[in-house]
């Protein structure tokens, strides 16, 4: 059997559907699979901080504890600090030492009595407000709850932010 | 047919017979001729060599950089370590991955001038606005593999680069915090955003950017080489029969069309092999040969291994990313942020990308169009005056 002639606007009408729909088949997966991260859920992780009673009052004291992102495969643990305030009143922040202007590493300055990012000079005081520079918003407290362990009081923090920067 | 072919190319014997072959099949000959037999402006070659350095230099950095992923391990855990070993137990590493620094610190420089050049002779005007326009996303995409590059070592240096320009798409309105979490692949800046950005610096931007490279050479050939004003002037009493007479004579790809008659064909062109592609090799073997002793004496750095809590590090962008960097010290609250970064930024990018589309007269002379050269000045002038107050910020001078 002989196959038909096609003519170019037949040929134009099977191209053009064929590559419709090779083009969904590929964009569509690809698409999903680019843009997965927007939607994946973070695992939240509770760590051991350490004890803070002997921390004073008006001096953040920096400690180191191993975080994990807690997205997607990764479960490595990375060194974060979390500068821990403890307030007149005796009350405790978490701070995050990461500057809301690029994300730069804040640290507090004695000189300054002031938290400073070495990247553009953005400063927050001892409540971790932002007083100076150009960082739009207060340094984010790490998720922290402290607990009572054999008479000691211990920090523990999740691995996020209490609020997005 | 073997004997014409080794008298045309002056091979002899065995090498002749063996060439005579491969170009009966191959059509070698015909293919070199057509490379290498174009005409050229014969005035100023030695500026039009910059377009060749660029691609030799993208080329080296190709090289060089294949060399690197036989070593380099793009994770959070074995990165700095496997660039460590390269840098201090392997007996060519560090030079190889000096040659890649310098390699890109060179090349940003000459596509620079590449760059200027074509700006100031206006070669960009019709008909070769495109390859203006897909010069300028060449620039871009050189700029884009820079500074993804810089983020791939996972030293204090590379990491802290990672953070803080990952963390720029944030400031766009409604979609920034968006790009920022599919570049990172998160919110943390982890394993998962090293990944992500070595996909886009070994294949996204290279790919694109080999696809453009071959637009960029064929508009060239198809339009020949412009050169600038000082290939059209014209010297008789009667420059229209001088002119006319020129183009009549042109060797292709002149006479180029759709332009102004007067710069359809240069006044005098010679041929690109071997008096262009001469003076062309000789400055990228001077620039290759300057790359490769600054990769021997200086190597390329490679800081303590990234620490994510650390207190002491102070991060210093690329000197290439300096402007930028002071453009954000003086850009203070989250709405300037957007508004200046990505309007200001955004918009300087897309008129210096449709520049040919809005200088549209019919001037060539640098002297005659101060309306887009006094506005380059001054763009030039505000770089260089951000760079100047970054390098005062961050070394206290």
């Amino acid at each position: 059997m002989a196959l038909p002639t096609l003519t170019r606007r037949q040929w134009l009408g099977i191209t053009a559907a064929g590559s419709g729909l090779i083009t969904v088949m590929l964009t569509l997966p690809a698409l999903g699979f680019v843009l997965s991260p927007l939607f994946q859920r973070q695992r939240r992780e509770t760590y051991r901080v350490g004890p803070v009673d002997d921390i004073p009052t008006a001096t953040p004291t920096a400690l180191t504890v191993g975080v994990s992102s807690g997205e997607a495969y990764d479960t490595t643990r990375v060194d974060r600090t979390v500068y821990v305030v403890r307030r007149q009143d005796g009350s405790i922040l978490a701070l995050a030492n990461t500057c809301t202007h690029m994300q730069c590493n804040v640290h507090w300055s004695t000189e300054l009595n002031q938290f400073l990012c070495p990247c553009h000079g953005g400063l927050y005081d001892l409540e971790g407000r932002n007083v100076g520079g150009p960082p739009p918003s207060p340094l984010p407290q790490w998720v922290h709850e402290l607990r009572e362990e054999d008479g000691q009081t211990v920090l523990y923090i999740e691995n996020r932010y209490d609020e997005s920067i | 047919m073997s004997t014409v072919d080794s008298e045309r190319t002056g091979l002899r014997g065995r090498a002749g017979e063996v060439y005579g072959w491969i170009d009966e099949r191959a059509g070698t000959t015909e293919l070199l001729h057509k490379g290498l037999y174009e005409a050229v402006p014969r005035k100023g070659g030695w500026a039009y060599t910059l377009g060749s350095a660029t691609l030799v230099l993208i080329l080296l950095q190709l090289f060089t950089g294949i060399f690197l992923l036989l070593e380099y391990v793009p994770s959070f855990q074995q990165a700095w370590i496997s660039l460590d070993f390269l840098q201090h137990s392997d007996r060519f590493g560090a030079a190889v991955r000096g040659m890649h620094l310098w390699g890109a610190y060179t090349l940003i420089l000459i596509i620079g001038l590449h760059m200027m050049r074509t700006f100031l002779s206006a070669s960009y005007k019709r008909p070769r606005e495109l390859n203006w326009v897909s010069g300028a996303l060449l620039f871009f995409l050189v700029l884009g593999l820079a500074v993804t590059g810089a983020m791939l070592p996972m030293d204090n240096a590379g990491y802290w680069t990672l953070v803080v320009v990952t963390n720029i798409p944030h400031y766009i309105p409604f979609i920034g915090t968006g790009i920022r979490t599919l570049w990172r692949g998160g919110d943390f800046v982890g394993p998962i955003a090293l990944t992500r950005t070595f996909a886009i610096h070994i294949w996204v931007l290279p790919f694109l950017m080999f696809a453009l490279i071959g637009g960029h050479l064929a508009l060239l050939r198809r339009h020949g080489e412009f050169g600038a004003w000082v290939n059209y002037s014209t010297s008789s009493d009667d420059p229209e029969r001088e002119i006319t007479g020129r183009i009549r004579a042109a060797e292709p790809p002149y006479p180029t069309k759709r332009i102004e008659r007067r710069y359809a064909a240069p006044r005098e062109t010679v041929n690109f092999f071997p008096f262009q592609l001469g003076k062309d090799v000789m400055v990228s073997i001077v620039l290759v040969a300057v790359i490769f002793v600054m990769a021997f004496l200086f190597g390329a750095p490679l800081d303590e291994r990234a620490d994510p809590s650390t207190l002491t590090y102070t991060p210093t962008p690329e000197w290439f990313y300096l402007p930028l960097d002071q453009l954000l010290v003086f850009i203070p609250t989250t709405w300037l942020i957007g508004f200046g970064i990505f309007v200001l930024m955004g918009a300087a990018a897309t008129l210096f990308t449709i520049l040919p589309f809005i200088d549209r007269s019919t001037h060539r002379r640098p002297l005659e169009r101060p309306e887009v050269l006094l506005p380059g000045l001054f763009f030039a002038a505000m770089i260089v005056m951000l760079a100047v107050l970054g390098i005062t910020r961050l070394y206290n001078l």
